[in-house]
Formats: C-alpha cells, sequence, structure tokens
C-alpha cells in the first residue's frame, strides 16, 4: 500500500519538476537571445535571428559598447551613488530604528507617524517639487541629486527599528553600568544584534539605486553623468540599428548583477522572505 | 532623561529631522499646493488657479486614457502575478530536495534582480521586435503571423503585461513560498491521513491559511503596480499608437518634464496618490485584523 502512494506521489512530483523545468526555460530564455544576439554580427542580427549559436561569433558589439560610449564613466557614477546610498542608509536607518525602539522622548509617536505616512506617498508626487528644490539649489544634472534627498529611508528606519526592539534589555543597561556612551552603546551592542536585517535592507538600497530609472531620467542631462539603466536607454535608442551593440551593452549592465545574485542568493532571498516586502 | 541621551538625540535626530522635512514631507505638501497653480517655469506662470487643474481632468482625454490604461493594467497584471506566482510557489514547495527547491527560486527570482530598464530593452529589441523578434519567430515557426507586439494598439498592454510578470513573478513567489513554508507541517500529515488530494490539502490548508500572506501581496504588488514606469517608458515607442500604452505616471512624467507644465502634473500625480491611498488604507485596516491561526 505504502509504496503504491510513493509511487503515485513521485509521478506528481515529476511532473511538478517538469513543469518548473519549462517555466525556468521560459525565464532564462530571454538572457540567452541576449547573449546569443550580443555575439553576433549586425547582418546576422537581421538575417538568421533563430540561430542560437552565432555562425560569425563576434565581439565587435562589446568593443562597440566599450569604445564607443563613456560605459566606465556609466559605471563609475552607477557604483558612487549605489554605494554611497546605501552606506548612508544604512547608518541612518539604524541608529533611527535604534532611537524609535529604546529611546522615549516627547512627539516620539507623532514623528514615526508622520515618517510612516510619507510611505503611502508614490514618486510622482513628490518628484516635482523635489526637482524644483534641487534644480533651486544648483544640483540639475548632477549625480548628487541623486544622492543628498535620499538620506532618510523610511523602510529602512521601520525595519530597524523592529529588530531594535526585540534586543535583551539586560545587554544594554549592562552597558551603561560599565560606563559605554549611547554611540559606543549602537555600535557594539546594537549593530551587531540587527545584522540580518542590515543585510536585508542593504540588498534592497542597493538593488533599488542600481535599477532606478525614473530619478537618473528627471535629474540627469549630460551624457557623462548618466547611470546605468539611463545610459543603457539611451545607448539603445542611439544605436537603434545596431542590435548586437544593444545586448551587448544590456548584457555588461546584466551580468554583473547577476553574479553577485548568485553568490549571495541565499541572503537575498532569506532577506526577501525575513521583511516580507520589496 | 539623562544628559548625555539628550545630546544624543539631538544630535541625530536634527539632522534627520531636517532631510525628512525638505526631501518627504515639503514635497508631498509642495506638490498639493503646486496642484491648485498654473505653475510653468518655462513659461514663467505661478498663478493660483483654485481647482482649475482638477475640473480640467476629465475633459482631457488624454488623462482619461491613462487613467483607464493604469486601472486595466494593475488589475489584470495583479491578478495574473497572483495566480500563477501561488501556483508557481505551492508546486516548488512541493518539491523534496531542498537543492532542487532553492534552484527553482534562484530561477525565478533571476529577472527580478535586473535592471527593468535592461530587462525592457532585451524585450523590445530582440524578444518582441516585429521583423526579428524571438515570439514572432516561434509563432511563423508554427505557420502563424507576426504580430506587432508594441506597436499595434491592441496588443500593448497585453505586451507589457507579458513582460511585467517575466520581470516580476519572483518576488511574490519568494513571499508565497515563505509563506507556504511557515504552515506547520503535521496540518498536511492529518489532511494525508485522512486521504486528501493534493488539489483539496491546497484548498482547504494552503489558501486559507496563507490567507494573511495574499491579502498581503496582492495589495503591497496593486501599490507597486500603480507606479509601474520603466517599461512603459523603455519597451513602447512614445507610449504606443493612440496613447494605448499610456498610464498616469508615464503622463505625470510627460506633462511635469517634458512640457513643464508642473501644476497640472501635480494634480494627475495627486489623483494617483489617491489611488494608491485608498489600498493603502485597506492594508492598514487589514493589518488590525488577528490572523493567528
Amino acid at each position: 500500500m505504502k509504496e503504491i502512494i510513493g509511487g503515485s506521489d513521485f509521478k506528481k512530483r515529476l511532473l511538478i519538476f517538469c513543469i518548473l523545468l519549462i517555466v525556468s526555460i521560459i525565464i532564462v530564455l530571454p538572457y540567452v537571445w541576449m547573449l546569443s544576439n550580443s555575439f553576433k554580427t549586425t547582418m546576422e542580427t537581421l538575417t538568421d535571428p533563430m540561430h542560437i549559436i552565432p555562425q560569425e561569433p563576434t565581439t565587435a558589439g562589446y568593443e562597440k559598447v566599450l569604445t564607443k560610449s563613456p560605459f566606465f564613466r556609466w559605471l563609475w557614477n552607477s557604483c558612487f551613488v549605489t554605494g554611497i546610498n546605501t552606506i548612508v542608509i544604512l547608518f541612518t536607518s539604524s541608529i533611527v530604528g535604534y532611537i524609535f525602539a529604546r529611546f522615549n522622548f516627547k512627539g516620539r509617536n507623532f514623528l514615526f507617524a508622520m515618517l510612516l505616512f510619507t510611505m503611502m506617498v508614490p514618486a510622482q508626487v513628490t518628484m516635482i517639487t523635489t526637482f524644483i528644490i534641487i534644480d533651486g539649489v544648483g544640483l540639475y544634472n548632477s549625480v548628487w541629486a541623486l544622492i543628498i534627498p535620499s538620506f532618510v529611508n523610511v523602510f529602512g528606519i521601520y525595519l530597524c527599528k523592529q529588530y531594535c526592539e526585540e534586543i535583551p534589555k539586560e545587554l544594554i543597561e549592562s552597558a551603561k553600568i560599565d560606563g559605554a556612551g549611547n554611540f559606543r552603546i549602537y555600535w557594539n551592542i546594537v549593530i551587531p544584534q540587527i545584522r540580518p536585517a542590515l543585510g536585508a535592507l542593504a540588498i534592497f538600497t542597493f538593488l533599488e539605486y542600481w535599477n532606478d530609472y525614473l530619478n537618473p531620467l528627471i535629474y540627469l542631462s549630460s551624457t557623462d553623468n548618466m547611470t546605468l539603466p539611463l545610459a543603457l536607454s539611451y545607448f539603445s535608442t542611439q544605436h537603434s540599428t545596431d542590435l548586437s551593440a544593444t545586448m551587448a551593452a544590456s548584457a555588461l549592465i546584466m551580468i554583473p548583477a547577476a553574479i553577485v545574485f548568485i553568490i549571495f542568493q541565499k541572503q537575498f532571498i532569506k532577506g526577501l522572505a525575513l521583511t516580507g516586502m520589496k | 532623561m539623562i544628559k548625555s541621551d539628550r545630546k544624543f538625540l539631538l544630535l541625530v535626530l536634527i539632522p534627520i529631522f531636517i532631510e525628512a522635512m525638505i526631501f518627504l514631507v515639503i514635497p508631498i505638501l509642495g506638490t498639493i499646493g503646486i496642484s491648485f497653480t498654473d505653475y510653468n517655469p518655462i513659461a514663467h506662470k505661478m498663478d493660483p488657479v483654485g481647482l482649475a487643474n482638477y475640473k480640467g481632468l476629465f475633459d482631457d482625454p488624454k488623462f482619461v486614457i491613462a487613467f483607464k490604461n493604469t486601472l486595466v493594467f494593475t488589475i489584470v497584471a495583479v491578478g495574473l502575478n497572483i495566480i500563477i506566482s501561488l501556483t508557481t510557489a505551492s508546486m516548488i514547495c512541493q518539491l523534496k530536495s531542498n537543492k532542487t527547491r532553492s534552484f527553482f527560486r534562484m530561477i525565478v527570482f533571476l529577472p527580478c534582480i535586473a535592471p527593468m530598464v535592461a530587462s525592457a530593452v532585451v524585450w523590445g529589441r530582440s524578444i518582441m521586435n516585429t521583423k526579428t523578434g524571438l515570439l514572432n519567430e516561434i509563432i511563423r515557426m508554427f505557420g502563424g503571423h507576426g504580430i506587432a507586439w508594441t506597436g499595434d494598439a491592441q496588443y500593448v498592454m497585453l505586451s507589457v503585461i507579458i513582460f511585467t510578470l517575466w520581470a516580476d513573478l519572483g518576488y511574490n513567489i519568494i513571499l508565497f513560498c515563505a509563506g507556504i513554508d511557515s504552515i506547520p507541517g503535521d496540518v498536511y500529515e492529518a489532511a494525508d491521513l485522512d486521504g486528501c488530494t493534493g488539489w483539496q490539502k491546497f484548498r482547504g490548508i494552503t489558501l486559507p491559511l496563507l490567507g494573511r500572506t495574499t491579502t498581503f501581496v496582492v495589495l503591497m504588488t496593486l501599490i507597486s503596480y500603480f507606479q509601474m514606469f520603466a517599461q512603459f517608458s523603455v519597451l513602447l515607442f512614445k507610449d504606443g499608437p493612440q496613447n494605448s500604452g499610456l498610464v498616469l505616471t508615464s503622463y505625470i512624467y510627460k506633462t511635469a518634464f517634458v512640457y513643464k507644465e508642473m501644476g497640472y502634473a501635480a494634480a494627475i500625480s495627486v489623483v494617483l496618490f489617491l489611488l494608491i491611498l485608498v489600498v493603502s488604507l485597506i492594508q492598514q485596516r487589514v493589518n488590525k485584523v488577528d490572523w493567528e491561526y
């Protein structure tokens, strides 16, 4: 009896496995297509699109991206914006989250409610006035326009507050008795305790700023100042007849993130499930 | 409060408060204020016009189209997203081996980490291209005629929805997987003893016990899809033929930053905000419900 159940169970799982395999192929196929086209000659992308393996493989597309466009400039801009924002947001979120979790002060609840409310407001609302402010202080067409407005991240503060509330009281009390100052407690006790939250937050902030398109589109006008997503859309319209160069540029932007993800996938997926937020 | 605590709080909170005021609070109030003016930095206009911007909205055919398209896109895409991601997640969770489970989770999440713009460029130029795109090549292989995916008003929304699902399903699959994993295993064992079929288990256990996760995912996805912008901007050429792919986000962007009609754009953005606010308020209501099981 048991064997029969096991057998039908196995068949069912095999069926599920096959369906998931097909789903996976559909998901991966566009990447394969991108890579295949990026190594074809422009002629071949037009005349012979169905061959996955290029007939005359060439790196001309990649050479075009790397030599005919300021690709490394764009890469640097993206790294600069994403790097600074991630570090600053990790710092401000954890320290403010700690304060909201562990200190009682006048106006605390009001301040926190106000921050939470701003989370509901879509970027399309705030971007109009933010643009006027940024333009007013002369930061239009500067990468700093993507950095300075991002220092306070409400989601980050909320996440860190939740974790700081879980820290055992005795841990902080005993450090206080030992004479540790507030900043020292924050750095030596709070940070290590909320590390999982910070890991998840780092991933979200990285993805948010690395992939951001709307803000660069609004603020950056000269080619040299663009970040990668905006630059790619610009490059693709500039080279609208050259599919292989456009696919090479897309590949150059996607592959590093994909590699980082495959290495850290466990942390990514855990972090996402942990916070249940995007 | 101890003096050193006070110093610490002021030192941290004052700069944070200033930053939050300038870049979170003032932009909201400012945009609401601007929506009652005809502000246009190029035409040097900044006069109060009362409710004129709002009254003009429903006489503006482009706004009506954008509003309708936003609702259609959001409702259809979220509906399909939930059905497909829940099904996929429950399939992944039924696999025995931990390794295969995390392999499939990794694959479905892969498109989520790629910049939406890069994915949209790949799809627009080499998957949905009319002449040489993969989709049309496949259709032709089976003897059909190629479709102008992003060039035919009939198919524009369908194309954007297909692309969005490909690019965004992974998030919800992961969230549903986490939800299913948190259901105690003995509930399923009891069902097995009672001789329940897989579908009965899904309907009788997974769905009801996943109530909280599902509600949360539906509302969050609604909020995020109302604000989708990159794929409409990159995948489509000028919002598609006859504005068939025009949504509120792209209309706000164009009005504010191409035509510089910031007053009117602000009014449209407030409408988008109200749409999202309704969903957010429902979410807060739901959060208060006791979901213990």
